[in-house]
């Protein structure tokens, strides 16, 4: 049994049929999409505005900002709530019910043959058992502005 | 003849040479030969007129005979009439197609109508004859009265030539005073020749008499010769009724044929219609039990139209209760929706949960299992849930399927019902059709029924019919029979016709011997005329030969007395001939009584036709219901009724050929009345003949 230490709590998602690994402790919150309020001249894969516990978050739609194709919310999706200092986002995913544990060294650093924008958004790719997750950089995912000047 | 005719002369010869007394003598005996052989003529002729009368008389037997048999043909013709009508009569019950023999019987009625005008005319015809045969009994009465009359003239003549012969015996003896009154006997003398001329005259008178009674035997003749073509003719209509009889005959034989064969197609026609019953029966039975299958057919029609209703609204329940399943399984669907997303929540909530708890570090760790535990559960609920929807899925498909398959099923449930109902009608009107066909076999097989009868009946009528041909076949042989007794009578009739003929023949014969005889009178004289001239001359030597004279006296006196016995016989053969007269009027007073016989026989027939002619009429009223199997009988009995009207017309030609007779007859009474005035005529000539002989006697005396 590994220690304790070595490992670190990941919330799973799914997007167009990958699964995805973000960091418990990056998670504040998840919840269903019920209501966004749309921003004008916001970015495409800006959804619009959501009201959680008494505060405004903005919702990104993670297929959008990946550059898949956007699909009808259902009762699956989710809005991951996601705080990166005073910041938070909140992360609109086709599917998440996973709340596991994975050790240090199944991550793998991301083979190079992704490069791009993928390549920068990933932290790293881990293996449990025949499971393939990608580890998302939240923070890079966060980066509007980055993305701005780069869209 | 001849050798009397020469006697006279051989007398005067001997006169004039030998001795003049002779002449004296001679000439009365001469005279009274002549009266003998007119007297004898006269008998002959008597006789001859006998025969003639009983020829007569046989003929009007004969002519009765014929009437007879005329009145027999009548009945006969009646007879087969009657026959004819009780054919019709048992044809009555054929009660179809008649209207044609109902029209051939108006023509015999009409036929019989002009029957009995016909017979009407001969009946008429018959009364004129009897009239006139009454007309010549009277005048045969009459006549009879004249030859009574004659008789007693006869009587007259008889007397005076006794007394002619009583005188004679007193000029014996006072022939000597006779001599001294020679010389004034010789001027009477001269009175006598003139008296012989009156004789003379008188004998030519004699002869232009007897001339006309030959010619009137010569009339009768030429009459009886008509009479015998008469009879001729008759026979020979009686030849031509003979052929027509024999036709009826035939035909009456192919009625009798015509009528079996009739007879054995009505059986034939029984036996179809037999076998028509029977049919009938069978068809009968094959239609109740054809009832008795549609009737259950119907039943069970009904009771799967019955079925189907039930499945209709079996299916009709069973679609509800599927949609009722399908909407149930929608609010299963909702419902597991609803669970979808409390597992989803509560999935949800159990991740916030386990985020919350690595966050708390060492103290969330057991709340952590807890919400791990609890995700576990949410993650069985959703995968059950989505179970739960998928199974919902194929069963509200299922359903889906059921519900367009019950209505299927109710569309064809609806369809078979309406197809049953059709069936259901279409076997009600086949009943209905059936129930028609077994009122029309119903019918069909009392109409057979009544046939049957009607057909036992045309059987029954058809052998009847052939029985009445076979006697209609039977009285045409009897006619026909009839018909050759008038043949023969007919014969008879043409012997008795010839014989009247031959007698007739001999009468002639008789009156030329006569008028020769008369010419020998009026010769002889001539003679006397001519000796008494010589007389005169030789009136001087009567005294000479008064002893002579007294001899010639005794002579002449026994020629006186045989005269007196001629004059008695020509006296007996005028009684017979008042006799044969008196016969000859009893013989017409019987032809009168014949003739209202045949009258009174016309009257029956005129009656019997009249009584045809009714029943002919009933009968053709009766007649309308005759059926078409007749109709060759009907030709048959038209070509009887042809014979028939020609046997008619040949008794009316028979009758009127009679009638002919008849007048002939009467033509001969006639002829034979102007003989008897002939002969009376004659007597009178003889008579004065006679006085005038007696004169010169008493002058000579």
């Amino acid at each position: 049994m590994p220690d304790d230490k070595d490992k670190e709590n990941y919330i799973l998602f799914k997007l167009v049929g990958t699964t995805y690994g973000i960091k418990s402790d990056d998670v504040s919150q998840m919840e269903m999409v019920e209501h966004i309020t749309p921003v004008p001249n916001a970015p495409d894969f800006v959804e619009g505005l959501v009201f959680l516990r008494g505060e405004v978050i903005p919702a990104i739609n993670l297929r959008a900002r990946f550059g898949f194709e956007k699909i009808e919310y259902d009762i699956k999706t989710r809005i991951i709530i996601v705080q990166k200092g005073e910041r938070k986002v909140g992360l609109i995913v086709d599917n998440a019910r996973e709340f596991v544990a994975i050790p240090g060294e199944v991550i793998k650093p991301p083979p190079e043959t992704i490069s791009g924008l993928s390549g920068q958004y990933l932290q790293g790719v881990a293996t449990m058992g025949d499971r393939l997750i990608l580890i998302l950089n939240i923070e890079k995912v966060l980066n509007f502005t980055n993305i701005k000047t780069s869209v | 003849m001849v050798e009397k005719k020469e006697k006279p002369k051989e007398s005067s010869k001997k006169n004039k040479e030998k001795d003049v007394v002779m002449t004296k003598g001679s000439n009365p005996l001469n005279l009274r030969e002549h009266t003998d052989e007119i007297v004898r003529s006269g008998n002959e002729l008597s006789r001859i007129n006998d025969r003639l009368k009983e020829d007569a008389e046989k003929q009007v037997r004969k002519l009765d005979e014929t009437i007879k048999g005329l009145n027999e043909l009548a009945s006969i013709i009646k007879e087969t009439a009657s026959q004819v009508e009780s054919i019709a009569s048992s044809s009555e019950e054929h009660t179809s197609f008649i209207n044609e023999m109902a029209a051939s019987i108006e023509q015999i009625t009409a036929n019989m109508v002009s029957l009995t005008s016909s017979i009407n005319e001969t009946s008429s015809s018959i009364t004129e004859t009897s009239s006139s045969i009454k007309n010549v009994a009277d005048v045969t009465q009459e006549m009879a009265t004249s030859a009574t009359q004659v008789t007693t003239s006869i009587n007259e003549i008889a007397n005076s030539i006794r007394h002619v012969s009583t005188e004679t015996d007193s000029l014996v003896t006072s022939i000597n005073d006779t001599a001294s009154t020679i010389d004034e006997m010789a001027q009477s003398i001269k009175s006598v020749a003139e008296n012989a001329e009156n004789l003379a005259s008188a004998a030519e008178e004699t002869s232009s008499s007897i001339n006309e009674m030959a010619a009137s035997i010569e009339e009768v003749s030429a009459t009886s010769e008509n009479l015998a073509a008469l009879v001729e003719q008759i026979s020979a209509t009686i030849e031509q009724t003979v052929h027509s009889v024999q036709g009826v005959s035939t035909s009456a034989e192919k009625i009798s044929e015509s009528a079996s064969s009739s007879a054995s197609a009505s059986m034939q026609l029984d036996r179809s219609i037999r076998s028509i019953a029977n049919l009938a029966k069978t068809a009968d039975e094959i239609t109740n039990r054809a009832t008795k299958d549609a009737q259950e057919g119907a039943s069970t029609i009904e009771k799967s139209i019955k079925a189907l209703l039930k499945i209709k609204e079996t299916m009709k329940q069973s679609s509800t209760v599927i949609r009722d399943m399908g909407k149930r399984s929608s609010e299963i669907g909702s419902i597991v929706n609803t669970i979808n997303l409390i597992a989803e929540r509560t999935n949800l909530l159990s991740l916030n949960a386990s985020i919350e708890a690595a966050r708390a570090g060492e103290a969330g760790r057991g709340f952590a299992v807890v919400a791990e535990e609890i995700r576990n559960l949410a993650e069985r609920a959703a995968k059950a849930t989505s179970d739960i929807a998928s199974i919902i899925k194929t069963f509200q498909e299922v359903t889906q399927e059921a519900v367009t398959t019950t209505n299927e099923g109710l569309k064809i449930a609806e369809e078979g019902s309406t197809l049953a109902e059709d069936a259901g009608k279409s076997l009600k009107k086949i009943l209905l059709g059936i129930e028609d066909v077994a009122q029309l076999v119903n019918q069909i097989s009392t109409a057979t029924n009544e046939q049957l009868t009607a057909g036992q009946n045309l059987v029954n009528e058809a052998s009847i019919t052939a029985t009445q041909a076979k006697q209609i076949a039977n009285a045409t042989s009897e006619q026909s029979k009839a018909v050759y007794g008038m043949v023969q009578i007919s014969g008879q009739m043409r012997k008795i016709a010839q014989q009247v003929s031959q007698a007739m023949a001999e009468q002639a014969k008789a009156s030329r011997n006569i008028i020769k005889a008369a010419q020998n009178t009026n010769n002889y004289a001539a003679s006397v005329s001519r000796a008494t001239k010589e007389q005169a001359d030789g009136a001087n030597q009567i005294a000479r030969v008064m002893e002579s004279m007294k001899k010639s006296t005794t002579i002449i006196s026994k020629a006186i007395s045989e005269q007196a016995t001629a004059g008695e016989q020509v006296s007996r053969e005028a009684l017979r001939l008042a006799r044969l007269i008196e016969n000859i009027n009893r013989a017409m007073s019987e032809q009168a009584n014949a003739a209202n016989q045949i009258d009174k026989a016309a009257e029956n027939m005129k009656r019997q036709a009249d009584q045809i002619t009714k029943a002919m009429s009933e009968q053709s009223r009766a007649m309308k219901d005759t059926s078409f199997a007749i109709d060759n009988i009907i030709k048959q009995i038209k070509l009887i009724t042809g014979g028939n009207i020609k046997q008619s017309e040949l008794t009316t030609k028979i009758s009127e050929l009679i009638l002919d007779i008849r007048r002939f007859f009467e033509k001969d009474v006639e002829i034979v009345h102007d003989s008897e005035k002939i002969i009376s005529n004659l007597i009178e000539k003889v008579k004065s003949l006679d006085i005038l002989w007696k004169k010169g006697q008493s002058k000579l005396g």
